[in-house]
């Protein structure tokens, strides 16, 4: 661009109106047909899962544990964290009463 | 007595035009310490451009030097993708998965891009130039700079300068279009609250649209690629280390690295041009123009729909993420403190940052070839 000129004859010879509906047309089509995908999306599923049923993935609780320099808590702790939780509600609830 | 004569050569060179860059830097840095304005991004940039105006021999162009390093992955687009597989890492598609009609909203307001495409070439832009420019309405810094690197590498500086300041000024720009466009009762409707969406078909989603996107716009394969990989990471569940990593320290570096080299590529000599001033007037108008045709696009919506959309979140479909979305919900709290929009803003603002790497594709591959 040298100089500022204004003139709707650069519009058709840059193809400015043909590239324009083409780009507005592709942008709509992609959104629209993954609309469409997302909408269809939760009736697939049920047959995805049939085929495929969900696992739970253990990988990333272990690869962040084996970065972690904390010790991990072992099952019997966790175990007595729960007894200990369980007996601190029912103390909370006999005070209430 | 010969370094202090070297020392007052080099201050002379300072021109007029490097002063007003300096101006403007400065005016950024306060924009950003003192108004809060997106300092992630005016702070690097705005020294970035008091850097770039000063005459050392060592700039972005001159070959060599740091600079011209750095400002490689502005130039070659390596950062806009980086930025985008930080962007998916961050992303939370449930609202857009929840209420799929909403990504029509991030496709009309792509309109912008288009419109401003045919006035930059009314204006004498060449076409490739007037591509590079209408993209600026697609309000994605990372998605302008890319295709201004491939398309118009000449007005890159002006293009991102244009692309960021305007995406600061969201909150400053689409408010009015926003109150224009609607009556107090659009503004007032509650939209019902987003389904759960599984994880299952958050995991899906990033593979199938990514598949849909790029069948249909196979250039935008880069930009589109990345934002999924990253939402993937993400979604994925096996590798949060990853997505952590894309979306706190990867996307933290490259950000900093790009806007300080996009400020740095700011100097006055390239910068202070006619062609510039007009870039920021139609960056503005391609700005409003996408907000105005989002807005638009949720009032034809509610003409054929039963459960109505508040047509303000329409203003979300440019893909400012996540500062449009706030603006929807400021502007809608100010009518009705007690109704919540952000959520559903989320969903045309997603999908508009796909609307807008669509746009950008098709762009490259249709003014390239």
């Amino acid at each position: 661009m040298n100089d500022i000129n204004f003139d709707f004859q650069q519009i058709a010879e840059g193809q400015g109106w043909e590239t324009a509906f083409a780009g507005m047309t592709i942008v709509f089509v992609a959104l629209t047909v993954v609309s469409v995908f997302i909408a269809l999306l939760p009736r697939l599923l049920p047959t995805l899962n049939r085929f495929l049923p969900p696992v739970v993935h253990h990988t990333h609780s272990t690869s962040v544990q084996s970065h972690s320099n904390k010790p991990t808590p072992t099952s019997s702790e966790d175990s007595a964290n729960e007894i200990a939780a369980a007996v601190g509600y029912i103390l909370h609830i006999r005070q209430k009463k | 007595m010969t370094i202090l004569s070297e020392f007052l050569t080099t201050t002379a060179k300072l021109s007029i035009g490097n002063l007003v860059m300096i101006l403007v830097g400065v005016i950024f840095v306060f924009l950003a310490i003192r108004r809060d304005y997106e300092p992630l991004l005016l702070l690097p940039i705005g020294f970035g451009v008091i850097v770039g105006n000063i005459p050392s021999g060592m700039g972005v162009y001159d070959s060599g030097s740091v600079l011209n390093y750095i400002y490689f992955g502005v130039s070659q687009g390596v950062f806009p993708p980086l930025i985008f597989l930080g962007i998916g890492s961050m992303t939370d598609f449930s609202t857009m998965l929840s209420n799929p009609r909403l990504v029509l909203l991030g496709a009309a307001a792509q309109l912008g891009i288009f419109l401003t495409f045919i006035g930059s070439l009314y204006l004498g832009f060449s076409p490739m130039e007037s591509g590079a420019i209408g993209i600026i309405g697609g309000a994605d810094g990372p998605t302008a700079i890319f295709l201004s690197s491939k398309l118009a590498p000449h007005l890159l500086g002006a293009i991102a300068i244009a692309a960021y300041s305007y995406m600061a000024l969201v909150p400053v720009i689409q408010p009015p279009v926003m109150r224009l466009l609607t009556t107090r009762d659009e503004r007032l409707i509650r939209m019902k609250p987003p389904r759960e969406v599984s994880q299952r078909e958050k995991i899906i989603f990033p593979i199938v649209a990514f598949l849909i996107c790029t069948m249909i716009a196979p250039s935008a394969v880069v930009l589109i690629g990345m934002l999924f990989f990253g939402n993937l990471l993400k979604e994925s569940g096996v590798t949060e280390r990853l997505a952590e990593t894309a979306r706190t320290s990867m996307i933290d570096i490259v950000t900093i690295l790009l806007g300080f080299s996009v400020g740095c590529s700011t100097q006055a000599q390239t910068f202070l041009t006619k062609q510039s001033l007009l870039i920021f007037f139609l960056g503005a108008l391609s700005f409003a123009v996408a907000t105005a045709c989002g807005v638009l696009a949720a009032k034809v919506m509610n003409l054929f729909l039963k459960d109505k959309i508040n047509p303000l979140i329409g203003a979300a479909g440019v893909s400012a993420v996540p500062d449009s979305a706030r603006v929807v919900q400021q502007v809608g709290q100010k009518e009705d403190p007690q109704n919540f929009l952000l959520m559903h803003a989320m969903a045309p603002n997603v999908s508009g940052v796909i609307g807008s790497a669509v746009a950008a594709g098709f762009l490259w591959s249709k003014l390239v070839t």
